[in-house]
């Protein structure tokens, strides 16, 4: 994944610049509004990260706004100390794809970052999702495993169909409570946790292969991998 | 004087002043004429049957008869009551009371109102003039000028009335003025008080309900309101400087103890994994903060838009059930009807969640959750989070309510404190209150929304940018969480901005 990073700050472009490139990814990085309208207007990128306030003329909104009217349709994660509802609403109503409040963990930055670069390369409508033997037919509601049906609970559905949708692929609990519940705060329990081992212990019969993993420090993915 | 002509007083004196005299002129126009024409015909009949007496005479008489007739009348009348004049065919005056034919009238049979010279001074006169048999000439005429002063009397008290008229606006207005002026002058003052920064002031209001008064009324209701932003404000602030210097302490000890005594790589990790910790408790208290004071300043009404209570519940129910279920705890939805309100969902979520997650903190296994969602006769609706745990014991329920409306409780611990002020901070953004009662035994905690809080908005505070809302409002909020491949934040903005084109 080749990303841009467009922040002023210098210890929080080094962090981020060195946990892209530890996760194999390539990183641009521009510390002016500038130069990053100059180098997102002329390369190519999977993903951009966009710091809101920046030295110069530009700010990071114009800039996307610049952007998405000359056509670049790269995908945006908004990076910003603005926590207010407005501001984020402000930051997607100008053509960001998503929104990080600072302080941000870097696992939960990463995981925002693989799922925009998804969501572009995976577009269309699909009825059915596999992982491994894991089959759910969206249409029906139905999950099986192998030729082992699955009874879920609606949440259980969406709460399975997001993780597959995202297969191999961190996604933080603040991702899940924001699209699976929509949930928009923080509920200070683990409730989300919860809800993922209710799913496991659904999806993973004992004698099947483990296909929802616990990532440390970041939240979860669902791979068939090994 | 420059001030009192520009003043709302004057103009509206003046206005009225020249309205009376306009009606005045109006009414005593058509009647100064009526009068006049009245006048003139009685006159002009007057001198006609005079005029036709004095033929019959001649007729009678002859030259010398008439001539004689005319001499003694004369010599009889009051001064100016007549004119006479008997002249032959030559215009030589044989009698009469003027000393030649005056050269003004004509010598021709007729009535005539025409200006002559009677002894020596400029008149106005009115003339029956006849031809007799013989070619003889009789004038009778009237002076006018005796009339003279019955007009300047009329148009002296027509003048007299308007002047009265006119003192009486203007000191009417001045005295009006003066009357507004003081009133004026105090929300004046008030206001110029609270500018200095002196909140305490508001506008003087009598129980009288003029204008003004409700005017006053409503600009202390903007004060108190504006008040208790500002004070949202200062606890805010003091909370943050309290609440945050703890964990900020603790993780500059830790860092500064590591940098002193540069421990192994082992325990050095161990130590910084340490502090990252301290920060996320530092970030955590830091967010719910703002998010309590984004609620209590009511800034989140903009964004109320209807909502089905009992549904909001019933999802937060789903959300923790899993959690209940793992501690051994029944947690359940009892509701009658579908609750509906005025609000802002999402914070409503937050509130019924919070009130299950202190619940299921206080709840051992075994114990059962209800949420209830009722709506109450007066169409207000009242949502319950009761428990089986221990309770808050009564004497401390209203110290602790009056420290959640305070927001003082978020001090120390962030979880149960902080919490439960942000139920009562959403409680009350909804024009409602948190209630804690019994169970018996157990926590009942009610939030009741009263049901009018779409009519009763403020709207003062609602902020909503009409241009904003216009635009996008319609893409993806019909299946908000259903399609996680759309990102979860957009499809929540896109819902957010359809909350604020409902409102505005």
């Amino acid at each position: 994944m080749k990303v841009l990073l467009v922040e002023d700050n210098e210890r929080v472009t080094r962090f981020v610049v060195k946990g892209l490139q530890e996760a194999g990814h390539v990183a641009d990085h521009a510390d002016n509004g500038r130069d990053g309208m100059f180098l997102a207007a002329s390369e190519p990128y999977d993903v951009i990260i966009m710091d809101r306030m920046l030295p110069g003329q530009i700010d990071g909104l114009a800039i996307i706004e610049a952007l998405r009217k000359a056509g670049n349709r790269t995908p945006i994660l908004i990076l910003s100390a603005l926590s207010d509802v407005d501001e984020r609403i402000k930051g997607l109503k100008s053509g960001g794809d998503d929104y990080l409040t600072k302080p941000f963990a870097f696992g939960e930055l990463l995981a925002r970052l693989d799922a925009l670069n998804r969501r572009v390369q995976g577009s269309g409508t699909q009825t059915s999702l596999r992982v491994g033997d894991l089959h759910v037919d969206l249409l029906s509601r139905k999950a099986s495993r192998g030729t082992r049906a699955i009874a879920l609970q609606p949440q259980e559905f969406k709460l399975l169909e997001y993780l597959m949708r995202h297969e191999g692929q961190v996604v933080t609990r603040t991702m899940l409570l924001e699209n699976v519940w929509d949930y928009h705060f923080d509920p200070q329990t683990n409730v989300v946790d919860v809800h993922i081992s209710k799913l496991r212990q659904k999806i993973e019969s004992d004698s099947e292969r483990p296909l929802l993993r616990t990532v440390r420090n970041a939240g979860y993915m669902l791979t068939a991998d090994e | 004087m420059n001030k009192f002509l520009r003043s709302s007083a004057f103009t509206l004196a003046f206005g009225y002043v020249a309205f009376g005299i306009a009606a005045l002129i109006l009414f005593a126009a058509p009647l100064w004429y009526a009068y006049y024409v009245t006048l003139q015909d009685a006159r002009r009949e007057g001198l006609r049957t005079d005029s036709q007496r004095l033929t019959e005479i001649f007729r009678r008489q002859g030259v010398s008869g008439l001539s004689t007739y005319i001499d003694n009348r004369v010599g009889m009348q009051i001064p100016g009551e007549r004119i006479l004049l008997f002249a032959d065919s030559t215009l030589h005056p044989l009698s009469g009371n003027l000393p030649s034919w005056p050269a003004s009238v004509p010598a021709e049979s007729g009535e005539y109102d025409l200006p002559i010279t009677l002894s020596g001074s400029n008149t106005r006169a009115m003339f029956v003039e006849n031809e007799l048999p013989g070619g003889y000439r009789l004038l009778v005429g009237r002076d006018q000028a005796l009339f003279a002063p019955l007009a300047a009397r009329f148009w002296f008290g027509l003048a007299a009335a308007i002047a009265v008229l006119s003192i009486a606006g203007v000191v009417g207005g001045l005295m009006i003025r003066r009357a507004v002026l003081m009133r004026v002058d105090g929300i004046h003052n008030t206001v110029q008080a609270i500018v200095r920064g002196d909140w305490s002031h508001r506008l003087p209001t009598k129980a009288a309900s003029d204008e003004l008064n409700t005017l006053s009324m409503t600009i202390n209701g903007m004060l108190d309101q504006i008040e208790q932003l500002l004070h949202g404000v200062r606890d805010v602030s003091n909370s943050i400087a309290h609440d945050l210097r703890t964990p900020l302490a603790e993780l500059r000890s830790r860092l500064e103890e590591l940098s002193l005594t540069r421990p192994e790589a082992e325990e050095t990790f161990a130590e910084i994994d340490g502090a990252v910790v301290d920060v996320d408790r530092v970030i955590l208290i830091f967010n719910a903060l703002l998010r309590l004071a984004e609620i209590d300043t009511g800034m989140r009404r903009s964004g109320f838009v209807p909502v089905n209570a009992a549904d909001v519940a019933r999802q937060a129910v789903d959300f923790y059930l899993p959690a209940a279920e793992l501690k051994g705890v029944t947690l359940s939805y009892r509701g009658t009807g579908p609750g509906h309100l005025s609000g802002d969902p999402v914070l409503l979520a937050q509130a019924i969640g919070n009130l299950i997650d202190n619940a299921l903190k206080y709840t051992s296994a075994g114990g059962a959750i209800s949420v209830e969602v009722h709506e109450l006769a007066d169409s207000s609706v009242q949502i319950t989070v009761a428990d089986d745990g221990p309770g808050i014991p009564d004497e401390e329920k209203p110290k602790v309510s009056a420290r959640f409306y305070r927001g003082d409780a978020s001090r120390g611990t962030p979880g149960v404190g902080l919490g439960l002020t942000l139920v009562a901070s959403v409680a009350k953004v909804h024009s409602g209150a948190l209630e804690l009662g019994d169970n018996h035994p157990g926590l009942r905690a009610t939030m009741v929304i009263a049901a009018q809080t779409a009519g009763a908005l403020p709207t003062v505070l609602a902020s909503a940018d009409p241009a904003e809302a216009g635009e996008n409002a319609v893409t993806g909020a019909a299946n908000v969480g259903a399609t996680s491949a759309h990102g979860g934040s957009r499809a929540a903005a896109d819902a957010h901005n359809l909350r604020i084109r409902s409102v505005s």
